[in-house]
């Protein structure tokens, strides 16, 4: 064996790789081929006769209902799109945007508190600096069950989807806005705070041992310290929540609160579907809006800070 | 005059300026909102008959239940835990499938739209026509996959799940794309990111020893971006898994369908045992891919 083909093998045996990681893949990939021999997903049916003839049907209702017999007419399609528009669209996009903007606004402030009880380097009894005096194991323990408790909540509500928590929360709240608002605000704090509690325990701690060597309390580290540090990240993150947020708004109609979700459902029960696929199409609208205005905002962010 | 002109600099000075006019923003975006939607903070305390709801459900949060808790169970319904792993088992079914839909689409498109495809020879000099395909295709290629992967994420999986019920009708396929056909988008866009600003450090010695403009993109770019795409394709996994929960609340036999039977019927504690179910599937995804991004950051 040459001397270079040797140096090859050691470089290839010195390679970095985990096999963890290599294990991880091969079970998701395993899982994902798996998935399609146990689900009963009958790929044959999708495309019979009957499936087909269907699509080419709901294809031709796609087109404005008075424009089906005719020649296209851009003056009859916008009449037939405004009409649509004054009558629900317009109000229900505002409807959705409202919805996702009182939701991220409550999810920040919920989960810029949260950050702080989860993040490890803060939630303990001498935060970002030993002190003179040992503490007591029970208080110690008491810190780090604190920290354990949070993140057991945030996990919690995390977990569970907005869609279900509106679903769970109209029956007892009743039928305002505030369930769809509560459940995106409630899944978005859970993000918030695990991303929140992130960037504190990642921030670079020497001005807020500084802080503390100052004889600074918890409080006074979160607002002069943690807070200008970790302010402009916590943006970030929030108006990448946002995105999801109206995404989410959008859906959360069809279980009875009047965003674009709940016209979408209602004109499939009437099937007009030219109007539900316009009404789709305004959503995707309203998502590309946000997503560009929280794009901007990032952009912002970074630059400035 | 003195306190206007620290006003003045204050709100000039760079990073304070643009903060505080985005903090003032999002507080005036977030009392728009809460007008808009009249939300009353006295809406918020249950009526009566919510109150009884509310009470009657989070009480069983601790004591979800082992056993059905209707009175008549047919003799072949299987026992409830079970019921339960199987309701998990088509969830993770549903979107495992969706997500390798999603990865294929994802990883094509992700290719297309990433910019590094075309432009990423860093020693320049090319041909004449490798210099007209770049100047005059590659962005009309790039620029229609980022027009056709924002199409597929804007609207939401649900809605893609209501679009194909209209066209199909209930068909558990149907499902699958529903939730690949977003998640498709999401990975192509991420992917497309990740590529474009993977560290060139290997592009560049590859490219120094005569590697080809391929070579350098599949070999020198891509595996510098793998891992940051395998921990995010992790974290996707996880958002399927809650997206195919979901769709079981129209009528596919994931956890979705079971927790709102359950809910309707006022099985309380059996809504919380499948409840339960899924968060300890979300936290197992959640806590493999955080272990699995661990890693790879080290």
């Amino acid at each position: 064996m040459s001397d270079r083909e040797l140096k090859l093998r050691y470089l290839r045996s010195q390679r970095p790789r985990s096999r963890f990681a290599y294990w991880s893949a091969l079970l998701l990939l395993v899982v994902m081929i798996g998935s399609w021999f146990v689900g009963d997903f009958q790929v044959e049916d999708f495309l019979s006769e009957r499936r087909l003839q269907n699509l080419t049907r709901f294809l031709h209702e796609l087109i404005p209902y008075p424009l089906q017999e005719r020649d296209f007419n851009l003056g009859i399609a916008l009449k037939w799109a405004g009409e649509i528009l004054a009558e629900k669209g317009w109000s229900a996009m505002v409807v959705t945007l409202a919805i996702s903007v009182a939701a991220i606004v409550l999810a920040g402030f919920g989960g810029a508190f949260f950050s702080l009880p989860a993040a490890r380097n803060f939630t303990s009894p001498e935060p970002f600096l030993p002190s003179l005096r040992n503490p007591h194991w029970a208080w110690r323990f008491l810190w780090r069950a604190l920290v354990w408790m949070t993140r057991l909540f945030l996990i919690f509500v995390r977990s569970i989807p907005e869609y279900m928590w509106a679903f769970l929360l109209l029956a007892v709240l009743g039928p305002t806005a505030w369930p769809a608002v509560l459940a995106l605000a409630l899944h978005n704090l859970g993000t918030l705070g695990k991303l929140g509690a992130e960037v504190v325990e990642n921030t670079e701690p020497s001005p807020l041992s500084a802080l503390r060597g100052l004889g600074a309390s918890h409080l006074q580290i979160a607002f002069t310290g943690l807070f200008p540090l970790t302010f402009s990240r916590f943006l970030l993150f929030l108006f990448y929540r946002w995105e999801t947020c109206v995404r989410e708004a959008t859906v959360l109609g069809m279980l009875g609160i009047v965003s674009l979700g709940y016209w979408i459902q209602d004109s499939r029960a009437r099937n007009h579907y030219d109007e539900m696929f316009f009404l789709v199409l305004l959503g995707a609208a309203l998502v590309l809006i946000g997503d560009l205005l929280s794009s901007l905002a990032r952009e912002t962010i970074r630059r400035f800070s | 005059m003195k306190m206007t002109r620290s006003w003045d600099r204050a709100f000039l000075h760079k990073g304070l300026g643009v903060r505080r006019i985005l903090i003032l923003a999002i507080l005036s975006g977030g009392i728009w909102a809460f007008v808009q939607l009249d939300l009353n903070p006295a809406d918020l305390v249950p009526t009566s008959g919510g109150v009884q709801v509310a009470w009657a459900f989070f009480s069983r949060a601790l004591s979800p239940a082992i056993v059905y808790e209707a009175e008549f169970v047919p003799s072949d319904t299987p026992p409830l835990l079970w019921k339960a792993l199987q309701a998990a088992g088509t969830t993770v079914v549903f979107a495992s499938a969706a997500m390798s839909l999603a990865l294929i689409w994802g990883l094509l498109l992700g290719f297309l739209a990433s910019s590094s495809w075309w432009v990423g020879d860093p020693a320049g000099g090319a041909g004449n026509v490798t210099a007209f395909v770049r100047r005059s295709i590659a962005p009309v290629v790039y620029g229609s996959t980022r027009v056709l992967i924002a199409f597929m994420r804007s609207i939401h999986e649900l809605i893609w799940a209501v679009l194909f019920l209209a066209a199909f009708g209930l068909s558990h396929l149907s499902a699958v794309i529903a939730i690949a056909i977003p998640f498709g988008g999401t990975l192509a866009k991420i992917f497309s990111e990740m590529i474009d600003e993977a560290p060139r450090d290997v592009a560049h010695a590859f490219r120094g020893s005569g590697a080809s403009a391929t070579h350098v993109y599949l070999f020198g770019l891509v595996p510098r971006a793998l891992p940051d795409m395998t921990a995010y394709s992790f974290y996707r996994f996880e958002c399927a898994l809650r997206s195919s929960a979901i769709l079981g609340f129209f009528g596919y036999p994931t956890l979705g369908f079971y927790i709102a039977a359950s809910f309707e019927n006022l099985h309380y504690g059996e809504v919380w045992t499948y409840l339960y179910t899924l968060l300890v599937l979300v936290i197992l995804v959640d806590w493999w891919s955080g272990a699995l991004r661990k890693r790879f950051v080290v």
